[in-house]
């Protein structure tokens, strides 16, 4: 027995689809006619606009938490404002002037001074 | 797809007359959206787009306590109630909650204000704190709104009134530093103009929105000591009410930087209730902004000049005879007895106008006071000492007074006689207390300034550098003047400084021009010195006056010099000198 070269090269996977080219045929019973085909864009069109919409309000929906923290931000500073001026006025000359501890002072009798 | 309709039928009719319809709509929208693009473009934008001013906050002012800075000014956020009397559905009830709530900032008339339901706005209370308007908002009552302002507060009262201005009901500045220095305290407002929804929140959609932060203004330091300024206003208000003098004030300098360390007037007001002066003379700085002949403080400054030319020094003596001849005058001593070979030294003591003439004629040919002498007198006082000229100080109101040119008619040399002695110019005190800080500091003219710094936006205090601006005198004249006013004041005045500290002055009292001519009953009481250990670490100016009364400068101004300087001795913790 001797062996015979091909004369000609088919590939592997060229013989595979010739081999599955003869299995069964599926045919859709199911047709698409050309409204439907209008609806089916129609649709995509409204859900590409709602992925939209969704992205958009998503970037509103930011906004409204920025302005919440921004009114956060002016409260604690009119709280630090009240604080300050309360502040100043409990130190302020004349508040420690007539306050207990001052009253309570005597004056200095004689100050001296070491040479370094 | 292919329809196919019968020629005439109903189907066909109405293909046609929906693509009719189609048409117009497209026509229309065309018309709409393109052709009209703009104009609804813009008239969406109004609806939806709020532009809207950011105000920039007006910067705060500190003073020093120490070396600390202290507010003396603060912004602080009120509210004014107001109702819609439409909507007010419960008045009783707003009523209680605005009485029980505001207290003496609701209007008398509630009830009659509620009842004009004619209008829509109708104030029933202003200058609500933040916890008023809150307890307020609380209560949640119909028809009541509320408008946010901010006002300038004051923690220390009427401290310092004339340096600091006030800020009028238009939020600009007037007087002192809030309009000397306006441009740095306002600010720069921003903007914000973005897209919005029906709440006012501010959206990111669109292009066109713009955010320009506000810049708030600056908030600046003031070289006034708290400590110092309320020792000085409560030193003077003693001593006026004591002398019965209308009027007085009181500057205190540091000589080695030209910082103002106090800056008192009176009578004063409350900037927070500047609405209620009646006398608007009340708001003038007179420090800066009222200037008058110095009288006999001018003649350290006179001899100033001749030991800093070499024409004289303290124990040269000339020849006293109470009167001098200048021209077609003759100027006479206020205090009269000490003639014959007296020194300068005496002159000073004594406060004797002849020996200053004196002094005036040595700077030009030794017997009259020439043009050299003239131009000699004109280059101190006004080039070197900077009298009769602004001195820049940052405060708004300064005026410059006058020292008359030899170069004019009236420059002649009765008046330079008469300016030897402090008469016949009109400079502020302002002026006259940094030109005898150069005096006794070594010869340096510091610019007077009233800003130490300013607090930067991270809360570091950044100072400003004082400003050495000329050279007056050498510092060996600068010694004698001050062993001169020192040895006058232990002289005229022994025991009343605190012992082992320098402390040097003159006496004034001047005379008032009332009409063109000197009073007879009006005279100003002034008195200018320093005092330290080892340098001079300040000057002191004083005025007392009075309308048709007459105020001497030893015994109604000098005592107030001396009260503040013993008690700036201990609180600047100087040590004696030796």
């Amino acid at each position: 027995m001797s062996y015979q070269p091909s004369s000609s090269y088919s590939p592997r996977r060229q013989q595979n689809w010739s081999r599955n080219q003869n299995t069964t045929r599926f045919v859709s019973s199911v047709k698409l006619g050309p409204v439907a085909h209008t609806v089916i864009i129609a649709l995509m069109i409204t859900v590409l606009g709602l992925i939209y919409l969704t992205q958009a309000t998503r970037t509103t929906g930011y906004d409204y938490e920025s302005q919440k923290i921004d009114n956060q931000i002016a409260e604690l500073n009119d709280q630090k404002s009240d604080l300050e001026i309360e502040n100043a006025r409990l130190t302020a000359l004349q508040t420690v002037k007539d306050s207990a501890v001052a009253k309570a002072m005597t004056n200095t009798a004689a100050t001296d001074y070491v040479s370094e | 797809m292919n329809l196919d309709f019968q020629k005439g039928s109903r189907s066909r009719i109405l293909a046609v007359l929906l693509l009719v319809i189609a048409a117009v709509f497209i026509v229309r929208l065309f018309y709409l959206q393109v052709i009209q693009h703009d104009y609804y473009t813009s008239l969406a934008g109004q609806e939806q787009i709020k532009q809207k001013t950011i105000f920039a906050e007006r910067g705060l002012i500190y003073a020093l306590d120490g070396d600390v800075p202290v507010p003396l000014v603060l912004n602080e956020a009120v509210y004014l109630v107001y109702a819609d009397p439409v909507i007010v559905d419960d008045e009783d009830k707003v009523i209680e909650t605005i009485r029980q709530v505001a207290g003496g900032s609701a209007k008398a008339n509630l009830k009659e204000l509620l009842g004009r339901k004619e209008s829509r706005y109708q104030i029933l209370a202003t200058k609500l704190t933040r916890k008023q308007a809150e307890k307020i908002k609380e209560a949640d009552l119909a028809g009541i709104r509320f408008q946010e302002t901010t006002q300038r507060v004051y923690p220390e009262g009427g401290l310092a009134a004339q340096v600091l201005g006030y800020v009028n009901a238009d939020g600009d500045g007037q007087y002192g530093v809030e309009s000397g220095l306006a441009d740095r305290l306002k600010g720069t407002d921003g903007l914000r103009k973005t897209v919005t929804d029906v709440t006012g929140t501010s959206l990111t959609i669109g292009d066109n929105n713009v955010e320009k932060p506000a810049k708030d203004g600056e908030t600046l330091v003031l070289s006034l000591d708290r400590n110092i300024q309320a020792k000085a206003e409560q030193a003077l208000a003693t001593q006026l009410e004591k002398v019965g003098a209308d009027h007085g004030s009181v500057v205190v300098i540091d000589p080695q930087t030209g910082k103002v360390m106090a800056m008192a007037n009176l009578p004063t007001y409350s900037p927070a209730t500047f609405n209620t002066v009646t006398d608007a003379a009340v708001f003038n700085n007179n420090i800066i902004s009222n200037p008058y002949e110095p009288g006999s403080d001018i003649k350290t400054f006179t001899m100033a000049a001749g030991i800093d030319k070499g024409v004289v020094k303290a124990s040269d003596t000339y020849n006293n005879t109470d009167y001098i001849n200048v021209a077609d005058r003759v100027i006479s001593n206020a205090t009269k007895g000490h003639t014959g070979q007296i020194t300068f030294q005496t002159a000073l003591n004594f406060s004797l106008n002849t020996g200053f003439v004196t002094v005036a004629q040595r700077l030009g040919d030794g017997n009259n006071i020439t043009l050299q002498s003239r131009k000699t007198m004109y280059d101190y006082f006004h080039d070197r000492f900077r009298m009769g000229q602004l001195t820049g100080i940052e405060l708004a109101g300064e005026r410059p007074g006058t020292i008359i040119s030899p170069d004019e008619v009236e420059g002649n040399a009765v008046r330079y006689s008469n300016m030897s002695f402090g008469q016949g110019m009109d400079v502020t005190m302002l002026q006259v207390a940094a030109g005898f800080s150069s005096i006794v500091n070594g010869g340096r003219y510091y610019q007077p300034s009233i800003l130490a710094g300013t607090i930067q936006p991270d809360g570091t205090f950044k100072q400003t550098q004082a400003q050495e601006i000329a050279t007056t005198v050498s510092s060996a004249t600068s010694d004698q003047i001050r062993e001169m006013t020192r040895i006058g004041r232990s002289t005229t005045f022994p025991g009343i400084d605190k012992a082992g500290y320098e402390v040097g002055g003159k006496t004034g009292t001047s005379q008032v021009v009332v009409n063109g001519q000197y009073s007879p009953t009006d005279t100003i009481g002034t008195y200018l010195g320093y005092g330290g250990g080892s340098t001079a670490n300040y000057v002191i100016m004083v005025e007392v006056s009075g309308k048709g009364k007459a105020f001497g400068g030893s015994k109604d101004a000098m005592p107030i010099f001396t009260d503040i300087s013993n008690w700036l001795l201990d609180y600047l913790k100087i040590q004696p000198k030796g």
